[in-house]
């Protein structure tokens, strides 16, 4: 018998019965909206995620600090020989060290700031490391070679967030640098202040990058300047800018080469997004695989119905089996029966799916909009506002549809089996 | 005339519960091309079987069935469904029509399983519904039909794929006596216009005096065969 006439028939079937057509397709429905809504969520919040982690983190910018998360920080300090060994390995565009001095009060005139983190930087190569971070809002970048200019972050130039700014390009500024003055035993090292005036070359604009390394907070002055203050050729971190992000592990290994092992750890963004990137694909393997629990229960809803299809229509089957029904054609037409109501259920499943997940989402970013988040000095998200939007993805909706037939005749297989074996003569006699 | 349809040393017995019932006890028939037989006795003298057998709707637990000389016990349930298909069209005392198809549906279902076209099938089922007198009443539904109109479509509906052999369970045996005889008058036309070959179950003997031939079954064992006139009575 045609497939097509088969499939005419069982929906002619399917019609016949509406009510409990339509309450065995909801069960199918509800299973494959279920998946369909955490799958585009889930796949929402993996994009967000990574798109905020790929803002954050520079994907082409590689960290060296020293230790290691297994021995602890280490006192390992990078010298400029280091330095130039890493610039030298294929891949690597730039490497440039920053040593880290802490905290330091600013004056201008009467006015003080504090700024959390200053760093004593080589501008030219670390305005090439991080290019997209320096856009200026008074002045520029220092002009190569003098040691008296400093470039002040956002939040430090605006410490209450106001229009006025602590200083603008051009301003002479006082940093009081802290230093600590090595003594022998048993006397404590001393901390002393120093008072160094510097000028300002520029002035950054607000970023409020969401990564570990937020500039706003910062305040940069001339490597060749702290190092003759502290009187140390050494520095504290090492950027690398690689030229293809996607190589960035090899030349993580290559850098860890050249260090003692367990003296310094590098952090590759790469690894690190891929690492997220696993741990939402785990989440949302596991939200989903609970979402198909639902389409489970609506297989055995279709089996429940099916066989009680199959008793009320014994007779029928008989009659059809006496006029040259083979046992395929009755089997074919019972499991179309269930590949109809899965394919019913997807087709109503997928889009409402969807449009769960976008009422979801909505719901939860109007949420999460009135919670809005205060700045800390691990500073996260401020210019965005949290938003995860669904994402289409056709191989969810066919992957579901197909998961929601599939169900639907796995669950169909043993009523129908039931329907086709049935004896002709028992099946005519029965009432 | 060429013996078209043998039973061969039959024998079937049912198991009710822990009582075994011997439904027929060796039956040997042969029935020839164009032949109108008649089975006819009394109730639980196991005709039914044995047409249910004939048409190989049941196996039989001993001998064999032969269709056009295939031995029917040689095939499986797919080549036995084709045989019924091809070979064999059923009449039963209570229609067995589906309820929720119309007549046309009805009678175009056996072309349907047969794989033949849609607009071939719809022009032959009406073809067949016109040979029974129902040509106005194609698009009602079963139960929109009087019980003799149900058998016409019945009727039609073992006609339809053209078998050689129209077997009928008791065709009268739900119908009024009028009805009954239009039924009866309606296979011995077809039997004599197409020469299909009809094995009719009866327990009327007035019935069953219409074949040319009677075999009186009692006890799952052939008691007699009379050979008779054929004429339509009354």
């Amino acid at each position: 018998m045609r497939r097509r006439r088969i499939a005419a028939m069982a929906w002619e079937n399917l019609k016949l019965r509406r009510l409990r057509t339509s309450l065995t397709t909801l069960g199918v429905v509800i299973g494959i909206t279920a998946v369909i809504a955490l799958a585009s969520l889930g796949e929402g919040f993996r994009v967000t995620v990574t798109q905020r982690m790929e803002q954050g983190f520079e994907l082409n910018v590689l960290t060296i600090i020293p230790g290691s998360l297994f021995a602890g920080l280490s006192r390992e300090r990078f010298t400029d020989e280091k330095v130039q060994n890493i610039t030298e390995i294929s891949g690597v565009e730039i490497a440039t060290q920053v040593m880290q001095i802490g905290n330091v009060t600013l004056y201008n005139g009467d006015q003080k700031v504090r700024a959390f983190v200053a760093t004593a930087v080589n501008f030219t190569d670390f305005i090439n490391v991080f290019p997209d971070r320096f856009t200026f809002e008074s002045g520029g970048a220092p002009e190569q070679g003098r040691n008296d200019t400093i470039v002040m972050g956002y939040k430090v130039n605006h410490p209450n967030e106001t229009e006025t700014a602590f200083a603008v390009a051009g301003d002479n500024v006082t940093v009081s640098l802290t230093k600590t003055e090595p003594a022998p035993p048993p006397i404590f090292a001393r901390s002393i202040v120093e008072n160094h005036t510097f000028t300002v070359a520029g002035t950054l604009q607000k970023k409020g990058t969401p990564g570990l390394t937020n500039f706003d907070y910062w305040v940069f002055i001339p490597l060749g300047t702290a190092r003759e203050i502290y009187e140390s050729p050494e520095s504290d971190l090492i950027f690398v800018r690689v030229s293809n992000p996607d190589r960035s592990e090899k030349i993580a290994e290559d850098i860890e080469a050249l260090f003692p092992r367990y003296k310094i750890s590098i952090l590759v963004p790469l690894t690190f997004i891929r690492q997220v990137d696993y741990i939402i694909n785990l989440v949302q393997l596991f939200l989903t695989s609970i979402a198909s629990i639902s389409l489970l229960v609506a297989g055995i809803g279709i089996m429940n119905i099916m066989t009680v299809s199959v008793m009320e229509r014994t007779r029928e089957i008989g009659i059809m089996k006496a006029i040259g029904a083979k046992n395929m054609t009755v089997l074919a037409m019972f499991l179309t029966e269930a590949a109809l109501i899965g394919t019913l259920g997807g087709l109503i499943g997928v889009p409402t799916g969807y449009g769960l997940s976008y009422l979801l989402s909505y719901v939860v970013s109007r949420f999460m909009g009135g919670q809005h988040q205060q700045g800390t000095v691990l500073q996260t998200p401020e210019t965005q506002q949290t938003m995860v939007s669904p994402i289409f993805s056709l191989w969810w909706a066919v992957g579901a549809m197909l998961f929601g037939i599939i169900v639907s005749v796995l669950f169909g297989l043993y009523p129908a089996r039931k329907a086709s074996k049935l004896d002709p003569v028992e099946a005519l006699r029965y009432e | 005339m060429a013996t078209i349809l043998e039973a061969k040393g039959v024998k079937k017995t049912y198991v009710m519960g822990k009582v075994l019932v011997p439904a027929l006890r060796d039956v040997s028939l042969g029935v020839e091309e164009g032949e109108f037989v008649a089975i006819f006795g009394p109730s639980g003298s196991g005709k039914s079987t044995l047409l249910h057998v004939l048409g190989g709707l049941d196996r039989p637990d001993e001998g064999d069935v032969f269709i056009d000389g295939t031995g029917l016990s040689t095939l499986n349930d797919n080549k036995r469904a084709e045989v019924r298909l091809r070979k064999i069209g059923f009449v039963f005392q209570f229609f067995n029509l589906l309820p929720r198809l119309t007549a046309l549906r009805n009678v175009e279902l056996p072309l349907t399983l047969a794989d033949v076209s849609e607009k071939e099938a719809v022009e032959r089922a009406k073809e067949v519904l016109r040979t029974v007198g129902l040509e106005e009443r194609i698009n009602h539904r079963p139960t929109e039909l009087s019980g003799g109109e149900q058998q016409r479509v019945a009727i039609a509906r073992a006609l339809i794929n053209e078998p050689k052999i129209v077997l009928a369970d008791e065709p009268t045996g739900n119908l009024d006596t009028t009805t009954g005889w239009e039924i009866v008058r309606l296979m011995k036309r077809l039997n004599e216009e197409k020469g299909q070959t009809f094995v009719v179950v009866t327990h009327d003997q007035s019935v069953a005096e219409n074949a040319n031939r009677m075999v009186y079954l009692k006890d799952g064992v052939i008691q007699g065969v009379k050979k008779s006139s054929g004429g339509v009575r009354p």
